[in-house]
């Protein structure tokens, strides 16, 4: 194992700097403040960590490295144009606060993406500032809080989500001070209308959807839901994570919803950079406009030309009733830019990357099942339905019953494969699930080989299965003993 | 359109499917909720065109570095080594996923549990997250989970007191992040001199936790935070925002009884970026781990009895505890983090103490200088600062502004933005990059200023 803390080499910092600007300059800090010892970073010189960080990336799994099909989470190729785009000075060296004139060119690509995700989804008003999706549902279920408080709804204090909804969901609404009421999926793990019908009342807030739901199946009924949450004067959210399997086809603004966020980094590409950044953008309707996080783009007709060549000056807006910042500046900057690019290379035919998410999924849903057909302990459907849209997922309960391989062994039996896991156990209402997206950007060799290697890993000795990976840098990781024994640093004395 | 491999295939596919068009695919839509007419965007474009696009609207942009500039606002003008964008932006860590499989994921996994370590060295205390959004979510999750630790004993239910000097755009997210779980957000008070009223202080002993920040939004540095936690007591959690970068010569908040240290983690790893995507620090004692939000990266063995990292604590996390988590964050800024990590172990020790001093120097002779210029006063004269200073001018902050702008200098922020009472205050940031010549440019174009406005 290379240790980072074991490279004592260099003599004092591994990069080296100029000088202060004045001998001395501790004396600026009074002692009773000063740094008594300081940390114990690594002291290593650029080759040694160049190959430290070099070796771990070797230790790590990436869409670059092979097929990724984590359900839920879009993991599509990232042009790398994008970041070349965002080491621009015009991106990198600025600051969010520089005035207007100076970021001219930054301010007119926020409007533009602030239209382009209006469009795509059929909303008002859109803000680039939440800066993850969770923080997106967080800051519209807050404008929403602060709508109803205005015109005199304030009481209401329950939000709905369906049992199959993201995790963020309900902790989002939480955070908003809001008690969650979950209702139970259909028999088919669609929407029960009647579920829903007998928990809305005269103290919903809202309800949370996100649709395709996280099956991957249609929500037929979405137009009626809606109806029947605004009958009872509550709001309807739009969870936009899995906004890739429809864009173009429809849009959450036709379902009835009233807001949304957009995961830049699923449907537009921000790579998820092994947990973040991400970027959440949030879209609401005119109604709810006036409550958005501050500031969001616009922009004026203006003399001359103005200084982006267009006939208009950009400026900041603070929306008049806002909740004020979820982020502290104007959010993921270097990923609304990425994503700019990303969209720019679709365009108004954007609909196509939809078209192919959903052909690549059912393509390679048709491959499995049809192939498992005789197949002892063929999987299960999560959810019948003749067509899915981005993802589908899978029950491996006839594997576990008939052979004990449960759907975690097939997981890490994947690995070995070259592949990386689909989503496990998620959502919860199907049982040894599997969730699996396989994005646009795969081609269809690479769902065959999947599918083929799937197939086999179910007709595979059941030892070699629930023993796996064994291929990979480690073998299982036992993470129990990690959360019983909790080693969160390095002790450095070792 | 060339990241579609399977575009010119569909049909082939559609067909081994039993399927004749795109259409079928989505023939489970409703009629009335399916959108017919064409999205009214642009044209595609090629990856060329795209870039010459950006390279045309960002160009219009006036970066930092092409002027002298003494805008900060807790954002850092820094300087990054090549090293850290190079490696971060290698595939494997910048297209990875969140590490639900550590048997693939054990680079990530291992740096940030070296990232956890080097933060933990850094403030002095035992336990790290691997990153919040930014500093102000930091610190509105750091008072929410001190709340959940210390609102069952505290006397005063639910009271949380944030000092008088946290830049309005921090406390709006406070207030955002707090107002629904039933705290109380009260002020605590600085005195005539910048700095916190000690005395005053007494009325937060009872609370659940006290927020302040060292150097707080006007750069100040308070020497009576280390008495703090004395006079709040045990049973008060203290939460300290930091500069991360003053840590080199500051005191670790750890070291004077913070219970929780937090603050930007931008100075390490990424330029100022417009803002984003940046990184918030989330330090804490044992006695709040398991209500801390965020990922926590743990190291244990594998199944050979080898070393091996792991995500862990997850049961406190949203996908697992859903409306009872301690929060609600999932992605994070995980690949910004690791760059922070690569430039903190490229500094070393010593490097951050030389990274330090250049800040403190260059905050030093700007503050000299600046406040030598006839009618400009120092604010809170007897406080020292690291990193931005404000001063007190004859006329509007953003009149001077403004005419600094004309002279190609970036003179500061302007205070009145945050309060509208200090229209006259400029907060003037200097940074490691900071050239005399720089201070001599912002000094010339104050003076003329002054003369003009003067006369």
């Amino acid at each position: 194992m290379s240790d980072i803390y074991e490279f004592n080499g260099a003599a004092g910092s591994g990069w080296s700097q100029p000088p202060p600007m004045f001998e001395g300059a501790e004396k600026t800090i009074p002692i009773s403040l000063r740094r008594s010892k300081l940390p114990e970073w690594p002291r290593a010189s650029e080759p040694e960590l160049v190959r430290h960080y070099t070796w771990l990336s070797q230790r790590n799994f990436g869409i670059d490295t092979g097929f990724y099909p984590l359900g839920s989470c879009t993991m599509k190729h990232n042009p790398r144009v994008n970041e070349r785009i965002v080491n621009l000075p015009g991106i990198d060296r600025i600051h969010p606060l520089q005035p207007e004139h100076q970021i001219q060119g930054l301010l007119a690509i926020f409007f533009e993406m602030q239209e382009m995700l209006e469009i795509c989804a059929g909303m008002d008003q859109v803000t680039l500032q939440p800066v993850a999706g969770a923080q997106g549902e967080f800051a519209a279920i807050r404008c929403i809080q602060e709508y109803h408080r205005d015109i005199g709804e304030g009481h209401r204090d329950k939000v709905i989500v369906p049992d199959s909804a993201h995790g963020t969901n309900p902790a989002s609404a939480a955070m908003c001070g809001y008690e969650v009421i979950e209702i139970p999926s259909g028999s088919d793990g669609r929407l029960d209308l009647d579920a829903l019908g007998a928990a809305v009342g005269d103290d919903t807030a809202a309800m949370m959807v996100t649709n395709p739901n996280t099956l991957g199946i249609f929500e037929p009924e979405i137009a009626q839901a809606a109806e029947i949450v605004h009958a009872a004067g509550g709001q309807m959210y739009y969870d936009g994570a899995n906004f890739n399997a429809i864009l173009g086809k429809t849009d959450p603004g036709r379902m009835g919803f009233d807001a949304v966020h957009y995961n830049l980094h699923k449907t537009f590409s921000q790579p998820h950079g092994g947990g973040g950044p991400g970027s959440g953008p949030i879209g609401v309707k005119s109604h709810l406009a006036a409550y958005l996080p501050a500031p969001v783009a616009d922009r004026e007709e203006t003399e001359g030309g103005g200084i982006v060549g267009n006939g208009f000056r950009y400026f900041w807006r603070t929306p008049e009733k806002s909740i004020g910042k979820v982020q502290q500046w104007h959010g993921n900057a270097g990923a609304v830019i990425r994503s700019w690019a990303f969209y720019r290379r679709y365009g108004r035919e954007l609909e196509k990357m939809s078209e192919h998410a959903v052909l690549n999924a059912n393509y390679l849903r048709h491959r499995i099942m049809q192939g498992a057909e005789g197949v002892h302990a063929m999987p299960l459907d999560g959810a019948p339905a003749d067509v899915v849209k981005h993802e589908f997922t899978l029950s491996m309960t006839p594997l576990k019953d008939a052979v004990g391989v449960s759907g975690k062994d097939v997981a890490k039996r994947l690995l070995d494969y070259g592949y990386m896991s689909p989503t496990l156990y998620f959502p919860m209402i199907v049982p040894e699930c599997l969730m699996i997206e396989p994005t646009e950007t795969e081609s269809k060799e690479v769902l065959d080989k999947f599918a083929k290697d799937f197939l086999t890993i179910l007709a595979e000795d059941p030892e070699i299965v629930t023993t796996a990976p064994h291929d990979t840098k480690v073998r299982r990781v036992d993470e129990v003993l990690a959360a019983r024994s909790l080693v969160l640093r390095h002790p450095l004395t070792d | 359109m060339d990241q579609l491999p399977n575009l010119g295939r569909e049909n082939e596919m559609l067909k081994e499917m039993g399927l004749s068009s795109i259409d079928d695919l989505f023939s489970d839509i409703p009629e009335e909720v399916r959108r017919t007419e064409v999205l009214p965007l642009p044209e595609p474009q090629s990856e060329e065109e795209i870039l010459a696009d950006a390279q045309r609207l960002l160009g219009v942009n006036i970066d930092l570095d092409s002027r002298p500039s003494f805008l900060s606002t807790g954002l850092a003008r820094n300087f990054v080594p090549t090293m850290v964008g190079m490696l971060a932006t290698r595939g494997e860590f910048l297209t990875a996923y969140t590490p639900y499989q550590p048997e693939v994921s054990q680079g990530m996994l291992q740096a940030m549990w070296e990232f956890q370590t080097m933060i933990s060295e850094l403030v002095a205390l035992p336990v790290s997250n691997v990153s919040m959004y930014d500093a102000s979510t930091s610190a509105a999750e750091a008072i929410t989970c001190a709340v959940r630790v210390k609102g069952r004993k505290a006397e005063q239910k639910g009271v949380v007191y944030v000092s008088q000097f946290v830049p309005p755009h921090r406390f709006s997210v406070i207030e955002n992040y707090t107002q629904g779980g039933g705290i109380e957000l009260r002020i605590l008070e600085h005195g005539e001199d910048g700095q916190i009223d000690l005395e005053a202080a007494h009325v937060a002993a009872g609370a659940c936790a006290v927020y302040v920040e060292q150097p707080n939004a006007f750069g100040q540095l308070d020497e009576g935070i280390t008495q703090l936690k004395e006079i709040i007591g045990e049973h008060t959690a203290l939460i300290v925002g930091v500069d991360a970068v003053s840590l080199g010569i500051v005191e670790a908040p750890g070291n004077y009884g913070a219970d929780i240290v937090v603050g930007e983690g931008q100075p390490f790893g990424i330029g100022p970026t417009a803002g984003g995507p940046i990184y918030g620090l989330f330090a804490c004692n044992m006695e709040y781990l398991r209500q801390m939000p965020g990922r926590i990266v743990g190291k244990t063995l594998d199944e050979d009895g080898r070393d091996a990292f792991t995500l862990t604590l997850s049961t406190r996390e949203q996908h697992i505890r859903r409306h009872r988590a301690t929060s609600n964050i999932c992605s994070n800024e995980t690949l910004i983090a690791l760059m922070g990590a690569m430039h903190m172990a490229l500094l070393g020790p010593e490097g951050l103490e030389r990274l330090a001093l250049r800040v403190a120097a260059s905050t030093e002779a700007a503050k000299k200088a600046i406040s030598s210029i006839e009618n400009v006063e120092l604010v809170s004269p007897s406080m020292p600062n690291f990193r931005e200073f404000s001063v007190k001018l004859p006329g509007l902050a953003s009149d001077a502004l403004l005419f600094m702008d004309d002279r190609g200098v970036l003179g500061g922020f302007d205070i009145g933005e945050w309060w509208n009472s200090k229209s006259s205050h400029l907060l003037i940031g200097c940074d490691e990059r900071t050239s005399k010549s720089d201070i001599d440019a912002l000094v010339d174009a104050l003076s003329s200023w002054i003369e003009e406005v003067v006369s």
